[in-house]
């Protein structure tokens, strides 16, 4: 069905107004109109967005699940940490190694995981992500041990000496062209082909979909977001810790796609906000209740069910569904492909 | 030779931990068909009650009245596996029931969140200064054969054995037994035979709790109890449930004797430092080659 690009359907313009908008956050800092220290909280909520997007690829569009996430970002961080510090190489160079080393590993695991099902393939991931944080505990010439490894703020072309603000702009730049690559790939031909992977591999298979080439496609895709957000976390934040890189990294990148919606792409930020942004931003200011420990942890496990149980489409279909309130059609495009996905799992168990 | 009978002896201990866990994995996975990643920190959570039993509450009144050390210890661990219990009780009527219609990964993410929920409500409740849990059998050991094993270890061993042995008594002998594995088997259709499944899922969880809280009381005395107690125990369990296969119930209680042995021997054989990273990918290229485990069955799918 052809569409009528109007303004408000050109997902260029909105990825390209949405990074505008980002992008004068640091100027509303520099104002005084929001404190400096979002700009970190924001920043770390880019860096979880950019590996839910990958995420994003691999669970919600082909439904393979992966606990490998913390793994691969923290041997991005280590390796562009390593290439800018000890080798002293442009930052661009350690930014495409961090990426095409964990690379080798995706493609390695895509290809394993053609000989497994559903969650082995989780726990395999696991067990993955556990040998290389142990691996960052114990190759110190590299990774510095336990007491970390420090980075700097990244130096463009090897002139333009970024601040934090620079590296800001820079997170919601990168941001902003991989949410543009990822509605490409979703809404594409390989979109189609892990949708009808997810569906049902068999189907998928008989229709010409090699499983293969998919599998791998979407595993390299989401470590090298998974690793490339690890090194922007690196020179963003500056520092990097093996014991950073465990298991609930993994969990709070996969809670937030599913809170934000999966296959959504504008939902994986969304869901980045509530999970990695709300905590910091809103509950550590309300009284009483914002000093208690670990209720960013509690409300993120209760968001978590309650989406799954009732609201299996995600935060962002609330969204949705006040634009179409708004524009009084059912532009809910979203609503009836979720809706399919619902009826295709059901089909799906009922013959279990 | 002693050497070796030393560290199969460690092992076994290491074991009977991992074994716990794993059952408490294997049992939710069986009757409720999905991995529950929350048995780790449940586990935790079982520890900390303990350990709180102990310190803040028995202990005190242990020493004032010149009582010894160990029945309160007891009475502790006692007091967890009730609130272990409950807190099984309260997990599966308040969330597991409802998710009976969440179709694929959606209950594992389901269990994800009540994983975070643990984590953000053992801070809140119990304070977050790591806390000191002693052994249940203070001091003393023999040796056989030259190989020395404290009384404690002989009692986590025959612990993990016996529970292990036990269990399998129940789900083999008895009518318990008979329906849970009945609904293991085929959850619609134990139903419609008159199994009680929501009786049979509700044990369940209750076991796995106590499980994962015996696993942690006998870990905590060689580390302290904070929130990561129970971390490595459940990455352990959860490769020693793939190595062992899902579709037995003894599958992964072998898996995890052999994660805890072959962790010991790469250990002290191979090296200290690189011994588990090896184990591991070696796990895992096991598992690419026979991807249903040691014990597991194909299950042919239907198109």
């Amino acid at each position: 069905m052809e569409k009528k690009k109007t303004f408000s359907m050109n997902y260029y313009l909105r990825y390209l107004l949405f990074g505008v908008v980002m992008s004068l956050l640091p100027v509303l800092t520099n104002a005084g109109v929001i404190k400096t220290s979002w700009l970190g909280i924001i920043g770390g909520t880019i860096i979880y967005t950019i590996a839910g997007l990958g995420l994003n690829l691999l669970l919600g569009w082909s439904g393979l699940i992966s606990l490998g996430t913390a793994g691969f970002m923290g041997m991005g961080a280590y390796i562009s940490a390593y290439v800018t510090g000890d080798l002293g190489l442009p930052w661009e160079l350690g930014i495409l190694l961090s990426v095409v080393i964990p690379l080798v590993f995706g493609i390695l695991i895509g290809l394993a995981s053609l000989r497994m099902e559903g969650l082995y393939l989780g726990i395999v991931t696991l067990c993955v992500s556990e040998v290389l944080r142990k691996t960052f505990d114990e190759l110190e010439p590299v990774t510095g041990g336990f007491s970390g490894k420090q980075a700097k703020y990244p130096k463009l072309l090897g002139i333009f000496e970024l601040d934090q603000k620079g590296t800001f702009i820079l997170l919601v730049v990168i941001m902003v062209l991989l949410m543009m690559l990822t509605y490409n790939l979703a809404n594409g031909q390989l979109g189609r082909a892990l949708h009808a992977m997810r569906g049902s591999q068999v189907a998928a298979q008989a229709m010409g979909v090699s499983l293969l080439k998919y599998r791998l496609i979407a595993f390299s895709l989401a470590t090298a977001y998974a690793s490339l957000s690890g090194a922007l976390y690196v020179h963003f934040i500056r520092f990097v810790y093996p014991s950073t890189w465990t298991l609930p990294v993994s969990l709070v990148i996969m809670a937030l796609i599913v809170i934000g919606g999966l296959r959504s792409v504008f939902g994986t930020f969304i869901g980045a906000l509530i999970v990695y942004a709300m905590p910091d931003l809103v509950l550590k200011n309300i009284p009483v209740i914002g000093d208690i420990n670990g209720l960013s942890y509690v409300l993120s496990g209760v968001l978590i069910i309650l989406v799954v149980l009732f609201y299996p489409g995600g935060v962002i279909n609330l969204f949705y569904k006040l634009q179409s309130l708004f524009t009084g059609k059912r532009s809910a495009e979203r609503a009836v492909e979720t809706a399919a996905g619902v009826e295709e799992n059901r089909t799906e168990e009922g013959h279990e | 030779m002693s050497i070796l009978l030393q560290l199969l002896l460690r092992s076994l201990e290491t074991g009977a931990i991992y074994a716990l866990a794993t059952l408490g994995i294997i049992i939710v996975f069986r009757t409720n068909l999905m991995i529950n990643f929350a048995q780790g920190v449940m586990g935790m959570f079982g520890a900390y009650i303990v350990t709180v039993m102990f310190q803040k509450v028995l202990y005190a009144g242990a020493t004032a009245s010149g009582m010894a050390q160990t029945p309160a210890l007891l009475l502790s661990i006692l007091a967890g596996v009730v609130g272990a219990i409950l807190i099984g009780f309260i997990v599966d009527i308040v969330i597991i029931r409802r998710t009976k219609k969440v179709a694929g990964t959606g209950k594992e993410i389901i269990t994800l969140g009540m994983m975070m929920i643990f984590l953000g409500i053992t801070p809140m409740i119990f304070g977050v200064d790591p806390m000191r849990l002693p052994k249940v059998i203070e001091s003393g050991e023999f040796s056989i054969l030259g190989a020395n094993l404290s009384y404690n270890s002989l009692l986590n061993i025959v612990l993990g054995i016996g529970l292990t042995v036990l269990l399998f008594v129940v789900l083999q002998k008895t009518k318990l037994g008979l329906a849970i594995r009945t609904t293991a088997s085929n959850e619609r259709t134990a139903r419609l035979m008159g199994v009680p499944t929501k009786w049979v899922t509700l044990f369940a969880w209750a076991l796995a709790l106590v499980l994962g809280t015996l696993a942690g009381v006998m870990i905590a005395p060689s580390t302290s109890v904070t929130l990561n107690l129970m971390d490595s125990v459940q990455v352990n369990a959860f490769i020693a449930c793939v190595l062992g296969g899902f579709q037995t119930f003894y599958g992964p209680v072998i898996g995890a004797y052999i994660i805890a042995i072959a962790n010991n021997l790469l250990a002290y054989y191979v090296s200290s430092v690189w011994g588990t990273q090896i184990l591991y990918v070696l796990v895992i290229i096991f598992i690419v080659f026979k991807p249903v485990g040691l014990i597991g069955k194909k299950i042919t799918k239907k198109v």
